[in-house]
């Protein structure tokens, strides 16, 4: 009976398995060092043309990765964006990329940064899904879904005296 | 008499010399006089439903933003926590109050479009805007601050601005300016609180 394997395969599977492993470590891109948390998108009125999506970014790795593009099929055009607020202004200005450090966190949040949705070409309601490509500084991707959220709009009801 | 002489003279100088010093200070150093305060003031302004005028709102405590609807995040966080604090108010109290939002990029906010989105966040708030020079008298008047900026975004130009919830009492003069973000509890309590003494004084 001859064995399903040749002797010659037994030997240099391993190896083989082995050398796959180390190069994807050695090669893990941006994408997949990065993860990503509670992303969402803010909804916006009928006719509303702009929007933004916030998350958190998680950096799995010990080098520092940047996100340098975002892409979307729900808008014409997407931009990194920050707001910093100068002379008693907020100004918004496009940022070239988003750094996360090493084995750090950056956070998206109103305010702050965020992924720029400009020219939507439908509305967004609570409770759709966009999708987004986030496109790392080594060109890797990723998609993540961000649900619709509307903003809260009633507060919190706190006991309190009066 | 000789020493009570001396005693003017030297109060003398030293009065000139704190004159002096006074006026050699740079102006930024000087404390804000209350004159240099902001002291807002009626304005009209165009509304869906006709001129909005800050007058015909006596009686009524007005929470007014300067802000523009291509906003995608400042504009909106404001106007969702004045909201907040709107839909926490009684019948009563939201009757007798007016939250107001001002475009300052009236070349791209038609009245339709002020409507869509302030319907967005609270039935009762009113958008309104109006001829450039107006505008920039009535956010001067208010101490509000806006600037267009080119360039920026590939999207279409961008409004650097001032974002402050300003609150005006019933007799419509300017009682103060919440910062950016201030929580809807902060202007609940501010809105309440003019309330209540517009009640004791009747």
């Amino acid at each position: 009976m001859k064995p399903y394997f040749s002797r010659t395969t037994l030997f240099v599977l391993p190896l083989l398995l082995g050398s796959i492993s180390t190069q994807s470590m050695a090669a893990a891109d941006a994408a997949d060092s990065v993860s990503v948390g509670d992303p969402y998108v803010r909804a916006v009125p009928p006719g509303q043309p702009n929007s933004a999506a916030f998350m958190k970014l998680h950096n799995n790795s010990t080098a520092r990765h940047s996100i340098i593009s975002a892409d979307s099929s729900v808008a014409k055009l997407i931009e990194l964006h920050t707001h910093v607020k100068e002379g008693g202004m907020m100004k918004m200005r496009q940022v070239k990329k988003i750094d996360i450090p090493s084995r750090g966190e950056t956070v998206l949040q109103p305010g702050g940064l965020h992924v720029m949705l400009i020219g939507l070409k439908g509305g967004l309601k609570p409770g759709d899904s966009v999708s987004i490509t986030l496109v790392f500084e080594d060109g890797s991707k990723k998609v993540i879904q961000a649900p619709v959220r509307k903003m809260k709009m009633t507060m919190d009801m706190k006991k309190r005296m009066h | 008499m000789k020493s009570f002489g001396w005693i003017f003279f030297v109060a003398a100088i030293g009065v000139l010399m704190g004159w002096v010093i006074s006026q050699w200070m740079p102006a930024a150093d000087r404390p804000v006089s209350l004159s240099d305060a902001p002291r807002g003031g009626d304005f009209t302004l165009d509304a869906p439903n006709g001129p909005f005028r800050l007058q015909a709102q006596r009686g009524k405590v007005v929470l007014l933003y300067f802000g523009y609807t291509f906003c995608p995040d400042v504009c909106p966080t404001n106007l969702a926590l004045m909201t907040q604090a709107l839909n926490a108010l009684t019948g009563e109290e939201l009757a007798r109050v007016q939250g107001v939002f001002i475009s300052v990029d009236p070349e791209r906010d038609t009245l339709n479009r002020l409507t869509a989105y302030t319907n967005h966040f609270h039935s009762s708030l009113i958008g309104v805007t109006g001829d450039p020079d107006e505008l920039a008298r009535i956010a001067a008047q208010y101490g509000a601050a806006y600037r267009k900026v080119e360039g920026e975004s590939q999207g279409g130009y961008l409004i650097d601005h001032s974002s402050n919830t300003y609150v005006i009492a019933p007799d419509g003069s300017l009682h103060l300016a919440l910062p950016h973000a201030s929580p809807a509890q902060d202007i609940l309590d501010v809105t309440r609180r003019l309330l209540a003494q517009t009640q004791s004084d009747n």
